[in-house]
């Protein structure tokens, strides 16, 4: 399957504004950042802590709708789904 | 009534918006907290536009770090106070309008009282904890809150319309980590032009509230985005409130 990825702000300079990943049907949504997270320590140590679940404060959207980080372990991504991975910027 | 300097002062916005318009601008109290880098254009803006009356709170001396993206302080204030600095530039900017400086750090204690009775509070803040206090208060008050914040060539903003909109709590459930953020005038520049247009469609009673979206700018790619927010029922902060009672005036 193939699913459209954006990310905002300092996440994009770490894996690329937009992103299309191809995963296998099945694959939960942090299990699919996680696989383009694997090759980047930077960009992992960014977005999840050391237990592997999103950092508390990262922004997950999937097709235009939030999505509560407790719930990213276990929410399945479907062919064709966009998702969006942001981060809060804090300067003023 | 608006005197003859300020019909002539307003006149190429007043064919926007008419003297009602201009009236109600005059007629504003907005509390803004930060003089810094999202402070300046916020105030600069505002004052430009006629709200009647801007207060300005930042507990801060100028420093030359700062100049790069703070447009109200020059090179001859480092060292002052910025509300010192912020205060003498606007009044010369807008001598026709009330400026209000407080040159303190805002906190739980203080906040409310700061707040006073300005009918909406601008966040040129540059930490998340002291947002949660300014969210808060625009509750408690039930006045709308202008939020900004930057990062680099990065920046987002959001208007909070406390009861009816996503607060600043449910858009932004956790903060992150403190950090000494990079930082670029122009970021400072896009993203307080855009809360200033927000307090001043807010003020008119006219346009689309950025209410319920993310604005998200992204400054090297020329490229503004936007999240769908919502209310989170349970909100800690604004779950148990209803709409805003007072009416805009």
């Amino acid at each position: 399957m193939s699913v459209r990825i954006r990310f905002f702000a300092q996440f994009g300079e770490l894996f690329g504004t937009e992103i299309i990943q191809e995963s296998v049907p099945g694959t939960t949504f942090t299990g699919l950042i996680m696989e383009i997270a694997a090759k980047n320590k930077e960009g992992y140590d960014a977005i999840f802590d050391k237990n592997g679940a999103f950092l508390d404060f990262v922004i997950l959207m999937k097709n235009g709708k939030r999505l509560d980080n407790a719930d990213a372990g276990k929410t399945r991504i479907a062919d064709g789904d966009e998702i969006a991975v942001f981060p809060p910027v804090a300067g003023g | 009534m608006l005197s003859g300097l300020e019909h002539e002062r307003y006149k190429r916005q007043m064919i926007l918006f008419g003297e009602d318009g201009q009236e109600r601008l005059k007629d504003a109290h907005i509390f803004i907290a930060g003089a810094g880098g999202l402070g300046s254009p916020v105030s600069i803006y505002l004052a430009v536009a006629g709200v009647g009356t801007i207060t300005l709170v930042d507990r801060d001396v100028v420093d030359r770090t700062n100049l790069n993206r703070q447009i109200l302080h020059s090179d001859c204030d480092t060292g002052r106070k910025k509300t010192a600095s912020a205060h003498e530039k606007l009044c010369g900017i807008n001598p026709d309008i009330t400026i209000n400086v407080v040159d303190t750090t805002i906190d739980k204690k203080n906040a409310l009282k700061l707040v006073g009775d300005a009918d909406a509070i601008v966040d040129a803040m540059d930490n998340f904890p002291t947002r949660y206090i300014l969210n808060d208060v625009a509750i408690k008050k039930k006045i709308p809150l202008f939020h900004g914040g930057i990062r680099g060539f990065y920046g987002q903003a959001a208007t909070i319309i406390p009861g009816e909109t996503a607060c600043f709590r449910c858009i932004f459930p956790k903060a992150p980590p403190k950090e000494v953020f990079p930082v670029v005038g122009v970021t400072a520049g896009v993203i307080g032009s855009i809360q200033a247009t927000e307090v001043l469609k807010y003020l008119l009673r006219s346009g689309e509230l950025l209410t319920n979206r993310l604005f998200i700018w992204d400054g090297m790619r020329s490229h503004a985005d936007e999240i769908q927010v919502r209310r989170i029922p349970g909100c800690v902060a604004c779950g148990s409130i209803k709409g805003l009672k007072r009416k805009r005036k």
